[in-house]
């Protein structure tokens, strides 16, 4: 339980070196790209603008809007309001936005790995046979189809062809459906390849053979003890897969029209919106090192001879 | 770690999974609205006067009135299907105009309210307007009350000795006399007024020619701070302000640090020309709005039905602030519907607001605006019947779409154009430009790549404002380009520098970029690159002059020539191609200030003839609305200015 | 012990111990190579790959059609079709005879005869600046001008070529045309050429700066290696599409652009070596695991005893060892990029027109997929490519792995 604890310490301190790095970097990359939020069609006047920037303090020298911003996100958690969504503070669009991306990865990821691994177990144990080069061939399929390709033609097929689904939105199971078998099915390729390449493995194991020959069931060898090794590059797998899951997003959330977070990130990037750019890359980081982490742990949980360190 | 805590620790797992997977398929349901429609981008804000793009309009019309209204009057033309729009009574139930055309009075209905309750009169109008045009607002919409008295010269802050100003104090909520300026422009700080006696600034600092934009801008904004005011107070008697009785002189500044400040010297946000005391906008009693303007402008009445002239609601804005004051559970409203819930990149739904004036006439309950940019995803949701109305139909399907029934298109007030940057050469030269416009076969591009019937254009103003016969422009011929070209010193292009062409980030665009690419290339053997940029780089770039060729679209304000015009003056800040003639800026201002209707729209043309010659941009072609609508849906009409008035909406059962 | 003695005996040390390495290293590579021969599936991938490699090298002598040439007025979405077409025949181009060769022939022609004017012309400044003239002729007006975009030296001679082989041939569009009318059969060619530089580019990228960063932090361990390794984990959690859409703008900006092209930079190789900079994150970790088994090693151990500085023995004796499980990584690395230009092409992001990658054919592709109308040509065969050298990829990366694992050996 100690080292648990002294883990789980040295990791937040990392997250807080992590997180203070990509805030000076967005920072610095958000100063020096071109470009000012305030572009509109018309010119402004001097003063007018230079009130504008006042207004998110970006008319104070570089390290004072460095040191300010920094200790409101420190001191009130605040990250200030968009300058773009002039309506809106940058911790509102992450609360409203959350919840959208956060379940669509969930029945993503959930989908994927309930996918993959049950078809990389098949696969294996049935190793060979047509079921087995048939989805190994699906799961290379899986990843070398660009998503946004992917997610073109499951309407075509899922939303016309057989009507399943409705064609985009948010607010139903229904319409969440599509737009997380899209996003899961790559990752859950992946995974299937990873298991069946862990479960051949295992397989071949002494303890393994030794257990078949004791003459005990299939099911029970497989379950016992050959999934929980042959499961161990499949959860070392997630954090990637997470940061997948959320890359991806960027795009689905586009062709399925969700209002979730990925769209607010492309968008704040490209708009100059400084402060919620900030907001959405530090929430990003955020998740992305919760879920390394989460995976290190459940990584030495389920396999005894890693520690944690 | 012992065996136990492993075992404990998967539990754990599988519980979190669990409840991760119930917490996420929580939705909270709502009952479909009757009505939605793809609405583009997500709206950027619901505040009148900060807003500017059509997914804002198309929801800003429909939840705030004007003093009038655009709506149809009389047949559609037989020809196009354009539905005429005329302003007709909003919250003013009539007007009357002077015969020189210069005082329009409004009488409000007596019975208007906001959707609160409170009744809307003629001061709110006054405050509105205010606001508006008050620098620190920043509105982009404001020259459109130019056209009244004393308003530019409030808008810009332009003030010299003898002008009557008001002085807004450094007291506004929140600040101290050493503060930074309140974020809070409305509620504004005391107002005193007086007579600008004298304004004196410090020399005006040397700015390096290579600094950046930002820190040019930082040096006049700093400087301008330093400005001494000196004022004769006049002394106030009730509502009315005696401007010839001097109470005493003060002097004030920005920026008390200023090396002019006398010692009793005050701090001031702005001193302004007293807009709202100078009579272009007086409110005698709360059912009566006069408005005196500067120039006999025929088109006011269509700018009072333009959503930056609508009224916002003064004590709303004063209790909750910008920008809280615009959040769904606070926003109060004048239109025939109000906000009934905003998710941001979802939808705005719109309700029907009972208190509207005109409430039995509307007949749709709700309205769902949804923000959706894919073309596709938007075609895909009216397949199935998740969408009744289609704003932005895909490019590639429109000779598909064409053959149906619920594809409807015409043609409205806008023009897709090439901004040329004409200081740098070799766009400088004339011929240079004419070459580059007549080498561009139009012809080819609106019929095979945008394909909806959009007109070519040879000059700047579209047909179909009534009493205006556009400019001509000169079609050419290839080998005039080829003459053109090699008289400015290119003969068959060579020697022609490579040159980029600049738009922003969308597919139609590109694909009309590459088309022109070709026929440069094919038909002058020059070379042009091609550049996208997201939108706000892109205005950027244009801002700054940074371009060689740019895309650019204007859609009209108001149906009046003017409105496109207007751009290419040499002082306007939409002008980005540096270009100026004296003779057109002369001939826009005569246009402005003539009376009789007839000379007005030859004056305005004889500049558009200016305009085709000398080419400052290449006019490529005129929109043309689309909108795809559900055959059950009536009264939502193509018309000039692709605006669509809610309230006329019908449905029929779908059977 | 006069030093002389002791280089030489070093030199002579190092010399053995080469070359028993480079014996070693011949077996291993030999065996892999003969399990891989075995693995079908990696070897059919493997014959693609070069096959299409080679293929894109020689696009521009392969009688295909203009990749850029739009035949807007009669040829927009044609579906796949056999009909014969004559290179240059669009009206539009205003071809003598409507042929490519007769236009250039006409050129060609047109050029000689005023090379021989001016080699009649006495004043020799005049005659330099005739020939100048010329020179610029052909630099604006060449007929390739329009049909292919800013031709190499190379890529020129290999039409030139092509032209003289194949004349006004062009393989039919059997691929169907896209939306502006243009022949996909050559855009999927000619984007070939754009997706596996980009590809091969950030991979050799992320090789270099992974092999290198994990060898360094395998060899030293300690706490060089803990705060090496952490410093991965931190990059791990950053999300880099940010910084890419950033330096895409970045570098689109005017003022770059000049700069770069001053020093004879492409403006994509640039951003993709920036790409590749960012994907070397996995590849140096799995290095560093390498290296860490390896560094106790005998031969390391031996190097390290006549005095070989680290760097050496890093890039001289580790290195090569952990090439296998690089190359494997590196099959990997180019699907994995590849994907990327796709996703950037989807964002706006990717290469601007006239050049075309297979990415920015998706992105059109998946435009044209539609309930309406379906034109399926228009993704199904750019979406194949891609798909398939993907395939191939993951496919000969499976037979590596299992060819260069040291538990098969001798099976």
């Amino acid at each position: 339980m100690k080292d648990l604890l002294g883990f789980l310490i040295r990791r937040l301190g990392w997250m807080a070196i992590t997180l203070w790095a990509v805030y000076t970097v967005s920072f610095v990359l958000m100063r020096a790209a071109p470009g000012s939020p305030f572009s509109a069609e018309r010119a402004m006047p001097p003063a007018i603008e230079q009130q504008m920037r006042a207004r998110y303090n970006l008319d104070a020298p570089p390290l004072q809007q460095y040191w300010d911003y920094m200790w409101g996100i420190l001191s009130r958690g605040d990250l200030s309001w968009s300058i773009k969504l002039e309506d809106y503070s940058v911790n509102q669009v992450i609360a409203e936005g959350f919840p959208v991306s956060a379940s669509l990865a969930i029945f993503a990821l959930v989908f994927a790995i309930i996918l993959g691994v049950s078809a990389g177990v098949i696969s294996a144990v049935y190793r060979g046979t047509v079921a087995d080069v048939a989805m190994m061939a699906t799961a290379v399929l899986g990843i070398a189809i660009p998503n946004f390709v992917l997610a073109s033609i499951a309407i075509l097929l899922f939303v016309f062809l057989i009507p399943l689904f409705p064609a985009a939105g948010w607010g139903t199971l229904r319409q969440v459906a599509l737009p997380a078998i899209c996003l899961g099915l790559p990752v859950a390729a992946y995974i299937a390849r990873l298991t069946r390449a862990g479960m051949l493995e295992s397989l071949s194991r002494e303890h393994v053979r030794t257990a078949f020959a004791k003459g005990l069931p299939k099911r029970t060898v497989i379950i016992k003890h050959v999934l929980p090794g042959a499961l161990l590059p499949v959860v070392s797998y997630l954090g990637p897969a997470t940061a997948g899951v959320l890359t991806g997003s960027l795009v689905l959330e586009k062709i399925f029209a969700l209002p979730g977070m990925g769209s607010h990130f492309i968008y704040a990037a490209t708009q100059r919106d400084t402060t919620l750019a900030t907001g959405m890359v530090l929430t990003y980081t955020v998740l992305l090192f919760v879920m390394n982490t989460i995976v290190d742990l459940a990584y030495a949980v389920i396999d005894p001879r890693v520690e944690l360190e | 770690m012992p065996l136990e805590l492993r075992r404990a620790f998967l539990i754990l797992a599988a519980i979190v999974v669990m409840v991760s997977l119930i917490w996420a398929s929580r939705f909270d349901e709502m009952p479909p609205a009757e009505f939605s429609f793809q609405n583009g981008t997500d709206p950027k804000t619901l505040d009148p006067h900060r807003a500017t793009g059509q997914p804002e309009s198309r929801i800003l019309f429909n939840i705030f009135t004007g003093l009038l209204e655009e709506l149809p009057e009389g047949d559609p033309d037989p020809e196009t299907g354009v539905q005429p729009m005329t302003p007709q009574p909003g919250i003013a139930e009539s007007y009357e105009v002077s015969p020189d055309n210069m005082t329009y009075t409004f009488q409000l209905r007596d019975d208007v309210t906001w959707s609160d309750g409170v009744p809307i009169t003629s001061a709110d109008f006054v405050w509105s307007w205010t606001r508006m045009l008050h620098p620190e607002t920043a509105c982009e919409y404001n020259f459109q009350l130019f056209g009244v008295q004393n308003a530019e010269a409030y808008a810009t802050g332009e003030v010299k000795p003898g002008d009557k100003v008001e002085v807004e104090l450094w007291d506004r909520p929140g600040e101290t006399i050493d503060s930074e300026p309140a974020p809070q422009t409305f509620p504004r700080g005391t107002i005193v007024h007086g007579t600008l006696k004298a304004l004196d600034k410090p020399p005006k600092p040397n700015v390096p020619e290579d600094a950046t934009k930002e820190e040019k801008s930082k040096a006049t904004a700093d400087w301008q701070s330093e400005w001494l005011y000196t004022v004769d107070l006049a002394r106030r008697d009730g509502d009315e302000i005696l401007w010839d009785d001097v109470t005493k002189t003060v002097t004030y500044t920005k920026n008390l640090q200023t090396p002019l400040a006398k010692e009793d010297t005050q701090r001031a946000h702005n001193v302004l020309v007293a807009f709202d005391q100078l009579g272009g906008v007086e409110a005698p009693d709360p059912t009566t709005l006069i408005v005196h303007l500067r120039d006999p402008l025929p088109y006011f009445p269509y700018l009072t039905a333009y959503y930056p002239l609508f009224p916002v609601p003064r004590h709303c804005i004063e209790e909750h602030g910008k920008p809280m004051w615009t959040r769904p559970e606070n926003i109060v409203t004048c239109g025939p519907y109000k906000i009934g819930l905003r998710k941001l990149r979802d939808r705005v739904r719109l309700v029907k607001d009972e208190r509207w004036y005109d409430a039995d006439t509307v007949e749709i309950e709700s309205i769902d605006a949804l923000s959706i940019e894919s073309q596709n995803t938007a075609l895909n949701m009216y397949e199935t019947g998740e969408l009744d109305w289609v704003t932005d139909p895909p490019v590639t399907l429109i000779e598909e779409l064409k053959k149906r029934e619920d594809y409807h298109a015409a043609p409205y007030l806008s023009v897709y154009y090439y901004e040329l940057n004409t200081k740098r050469p070799p766009l400088d030269d004339v011929r240079v430009r004419k070459a580059l416009s007549m080498a561009i076969n139009r012809e080819q591009i609106v019929r095979e790549v945008t394909k909806a019937g959009q007109q070519p254009a040879f000059a700047l103003v579209p047909p179909g404002i009534a009493g205006y016969t556009p400019a001509q422009g000169n079609r050419g011929s290839l080998e005039e380009a080829k003459r053109l070209l090699t008289e400015a010193g290119y003969p068959g292009g060579r020697g022609f520098p490579k040159f980029t062409i600049l738009y922003n980030t969308s597919e139609s665009h590109r694909a009309i970029a590459e088309v022109i690419q070709q026929q440069w290339q094919n038909n002058l053997n020059i070379k042009a690159d091609l550049q996208n940029m997201e939108w706000g780089s892109f205005l950027d770039k244009r801002q700054q002059q940074k371009y060689d060729i740019s895309r650019a679209a204007w859609n009209a304000d108001y149906p009046d020539p003017n409105t496109f015009l207007d751009l290419f003056l040499s002082k306007s800040p939409q002008n980005n191609t540096a270009w100026k003639n004296p003779r057109y800026d002369e001939l826009l201002s005569q246009a402005a200030s003539e009376s009789d209707k007839v000379k007005r729209m030859e004056l305005l043309r004889e500049a558009e003839a200016i305009w085709a010659d000398e080419l400052p941009a290449i006019p490529i072609y005129y929109y043309v609305g689309l909108n795809i609508i559900k055959p059950n849906v009536s009264g939502l009409l193509p018309t000039p200015q692709d605006t669509h008035p809610f309230q006329t909406i019908r449905l029929e059962p779908t059977p | 012990m006069n030093l002389p003695d002791s280089r030489k005996n070093e030199e002579a040390l190092a010399k053995l111990l080469e070359e028993s390495h480079k014996i070693r290293g011949v077996s291993l590579w030999k065996d892999a190579w003969r399990r891989l021969r075995r693995n079908r599936p990696a070897m059919a991938s493997l014959i693609f790959l070069i096959g299409l490699g080679l293929v894109a090298f020689l696009t521009p002598m392969l009688p295909l059609q203009s990749p850029l040439d739009k035949d807007l007025n009669n040829r927009r979405f044609l579906s796949p079709s056999f009909e014969p077409i004559t290179m240059g025949s669009r009206e539009g181009l205003k071809f003598a005879d409507g042929k490519l060769t007769s236009q250039l022939a006409l050129f060609e022609a047109e050029i000689a005869a005023e090379t021989a004017e001016a080699l009649a012309i006495n004043d020799p400044l005049k005659q330099a600046e005739q020939f100048e003239s010329i020179q610029d002729r052909i630099r604006v007006e060449h007929p390739f001008n329009q049909l292919w975009n800013q031709l190499g030296s190379v890529s020129f001679k290999m039409v030139q070529i092509r032209v003289a082989i194949f004349g006004d041939y062009a393989i039919p569009s059997i691929f169907g045309t896209d939306k502006l009318g243009r022949d996909l059969l050559a855009r999927v060619f000619w984007g070939a050429r754009v997706s596996l530089v980009v590809g091969l580019v950030a991979t050799l990228v992320s090789l270099m700066i992974g092999v290198s960063y994990g060898a360094i932090a395998g060899y030293f361990g300690g706490w060089i290696d803990a705060a090496m390794m952490r410093i991965v984990d931190m990059l791990y959690s950053i999300p880099f599409i940010f910084v890419v859409i950033y330096l895409v703008t970045f570098l689109g900006e005017e003022s770059v652009k000049a700069w770069l092209e001053s020093y004879g930079i492409d403006q994509i190789m640039i951003f993709y070596i920036i790409i590749g900079a960012i994907y070397w994150l996995t590849m140096s970790r799995v290095v560093r695991g390498q290296v860490l088994s390896l560094r106790q090693e005998q031969f390391v151990e031996s190097a390290r005893t006549i005095g070989a500085s680290p760097m050496r023995i890093v890039f001289r004796h580790l290195v090569p060892n952990v090439l296998g499980i690089v190359i494997v990584y590196l099959t990997l690395t180019i699907p994995a990029v590849m994907l990327f230009e796709a996703f950037l092409s989807f964002l706006g992001l990717g290469v601007a027109p006239p050049d075309v990658s297979w990415g920015l054919l998706l992105n059109d592709g998946v435009e044209a997929l539609s309930s309406v109308k379906l034109f399926w040509w228009v993704v199904i065969f750019p979406g194949a490519a891609l798909a398939m050298t993907l395939f191939a990829l993951n496919f000969l990366g499976d037979g590596l792995r299992d060819a260069l694992d040291p538990k098969m050996k001798n099976r």
